[in-house]
């Protein structure tokens, strides 16, 4: 049966049980704590644009107004925010996938010469803190050598540098490992080229590990701020992130709530929907080290 | 004996395929230049996006490049500058401190929320979703919301500590304030994430440990402290490591929730880079800062991996 440090039949004491409710009564204020920014964007927002200055603890609108949030849609141009954000984040993460199972594909079943080295050229970008490099990262981006294209305000600007990702090609290199080498041997002696092996043998038997990356990759490129703060400067073209927080200040403070409130929503709900993948993907993240 | 013919037979195989080998080294080409050509978008990306990049930032930390001018090279000079620039001293005794907050408020404090909700017979699951929320929420909206709780006035941190008597605080304008302010928004960002990997690591406490502590006589809190506490060490001991790398290079918070101040006291390495590079435009000068930061990690994490091996080679 399941039990912790505390076995079940010292749960039915009374000290067992008193120590118990302690546990969760502390643990539901840490969760009372973590929800409450959400509940005061939710709630400011609805408040009336005096109301939010009243003094006092007055945690729910008196009246609520839901107008407030129609408004906010409305003044800070959120469906173009959401859809700028959705096709950086959307191609950036496809994009990343698809160079890093390529990648990956390659050096866990092709063995190129020298694949040794390059697996350990990518993994050294994991211990060089991103920022020490941003400078000249932005630099290349605002004329790309060679070419002499600059891709300021452009997405490619962001999607490019968004493949870039040695933790991805590290967990799918591991994974793909650990699928015999029978299966693609197989295949190659049936006449499959490498093309066709990755998309009909390697990446149905990886889905699951593909959509852990894939929602990993999401979260952590709607976050990003930096990056699409220097490289879009043409206020139509940029996400969310950047828009709302540079807008935020002209308008008024429920405004802001009401808009900062539904910004959340996104993340907030893949995070919800795909729990379970959130949850391996974080925790892989946490042996990467 | 069978083992024998075997080994024969390995052999005689392998020398089979040497010959074919030498045979066939127009396949062993195309396998060569179709394997590279899976790997060429990345090593594109990587070489564009993150090699050259890194190459050239410790490369311009001996130069002085200006935007629109040709780089020259001006040796130790912007190393020298830094040395002297009284940010210098500022900024790392920040990063100093706020990893001293962070760990101080941020690193066993996880450790706690997993231990008790591993303890959980029901319910688990909604305190792990409800402690990872706050890691999917984008800085610059998390910002926007809590630069409104911590607002003096009418701000409603301010109004709930109004109730037990504590008198008006200016969160984020007090020097003495600000660095724990930034820092609890950093810790409440980051606390889930850190909690679930602990709640991974204690699935693997087996129970009979527990139960063989119990008939040992030990409490509850000796059957913490003797067994699931030791089985998190190794994860602690990473995530410590991993919470300083990720202070000392921590930009985005103070950039966007106090801007440095008040003063410079929520400055940051990270930012006086970016400040530098992108309103002085100074990008060498920048990377001198941008090389020490690499290095002063790089020696971290070495220093970590020394000890580390050598407190698990003495036990």
């Amino acid at each position: 049966m399941e039990r912790g440090f505390f076995s079940n039949v010292e749960l039915r004491t009374p000290s067992g049980r008193f120590y118990y409710s302690l546990a969760v009564l502390f643990l539901l204020l840490v969760a009372i704590i973590t929800l409450f920014p959400f509940f005061f964007a939710f709630t400011s927002g609805l408040k009336g644009s005096t109301e939010i200055f009243a003094g006092g603890l007055n945690m729910l609108p008196q009246v609520p107004q839901w107008q407030n949030y129609v408004e906010a849609w409305q003044r800070f141009d959120m469906a173009r925010l959401f859809g700028n954000s959705f096709v950086i984040v959307g191609v950036g993460v496809f994009l990343r996938l698809t160079i890093s199972a390529a990648a990956a594909f390659s050096l866990s079943k092709l063995k190129p010469i020298a694949g040794q080295f390059i697996t350990y050229g990518f993994l050294l970008t994991l211990m060089i803190p991103p920022i020490a490099y941003f400078v000249p990262l932005y630099m290349t981006i605002s004329k790309l050598p060679l070419l002499d294209i600059s891709l300021l305000n452009t997405y490619w600007g962001l999607w490019l540098p968004y493949s870039v990702d040695a933790f991805s090609i590290f967990v799918l290199k591991t994974f793909f490992d650990r699928i015999p080498v029978d299966l693609t041997d197989s295949a190659r002696v049936d006449g499959a080229n490498p093309l066709q092996m990755l998309i009909h043998i390697i990446m149905p038997l990886s889905r699951s590990i593909l959509v852990v990356l894939a929602v990993l990759a999401f979260v952590g490129l709607w976050k990003d701020f930096l990056l699409p703060y220097l490289v879009l400067t043409d206020p139509r073209s940029q996400p969310i992130t950047v828009r709302l927080f540079y807008l935020a200040d002209d308008y008024s403070v429920n405004l802001q709530m009401a808009a900062s409130f539904i910004a959340l929503l996104p993340p907030l709900v893949i995070a919800i929907m795909l729990q379970r993948e959130m949850k391996i993907g974080l925790t892989l993240g946490g042996v990467k080290g | 004996m069978s083992s024998h013919t075997f080994d024969q037979n390995l052999t005689g195989r392998k020398t089979k395929r040497r010959f074919a080998s030498y045979a066939n080294i127009r396949t062993m080409f195309f396998r060569q230049a179709s394997a590279y050509l899976f790997l060429l978008p990345a090593l594109i990306v990587f070489i564009v996006f993150a090699w050259m990049p890194i190459v050239q930032s410790i490369q311009m930390s001996f130069q002085d490049v200006r935007l629109g001018q040709e780089a020259t090279w001006v040796g130790l000079d912007n190393f020298a500058l830094m040395l002297k620039d009284p940010a210098f001293e500022i900024a790392w005794k920040n990063s100093l401190e706020f990893t001293l907050w962070s760990l101080l408020i941020g690193f066993l404090f996880p450790v706690m929320i997993a231990i008790l909700v591993r303890e959980m017979r029901f319910a688990k699951g909604f305190f792990r979703i409800v402690y990872f929320l706050p890691t999917v929420v984008p800085i610059a909206i998390a910002v926007i919301i809590w630069r409104f709780i911590y607002d003096p006035d009418g701000g409603v941190l301010n109004e709930i500590l109004a109730q037990v008597g504590i008198g008006r605080q200016l969160w984020l304008q007090d020097a003495k304030l600000a660095k724990p302010a930034l820092v609890a928004v950093m810790t409440w960002a980051g606390f889930g994430t850190t909690a679930l990997i602990y709640i991974a690591s204690l699935q693997d406490v087996s129970q009979e440990l527990y139960e063989a502590a119990e008939l040992d006589g030990a409490t509850p809190f000796q059957r913490i402290q003797h067994v699931s506490l030791p089985h998190l060490y190794p994860v602690m001991s990473l995530m410590f490591v991993l919470q300083i790398i990720a202070v000392v290079q921590v930009f985005t918070e103070p950039f966007l929730l106090t801007n440095g101040g008040p003063g410079r006291e929520t400055l940051t390495p990270a930012m006086h880079i970016y400040n530098r590079a992108f309103i002085r435009l100074d990008m060498g000068y920048a990377s001198a800062w941008s090389v020490t930061m690499i290095v002063v990690l790089l020696v971290f994490s070495l220093f970590y991996r020394l000890v580390n091996s050598r407190l698990t080679s003495d036990s």
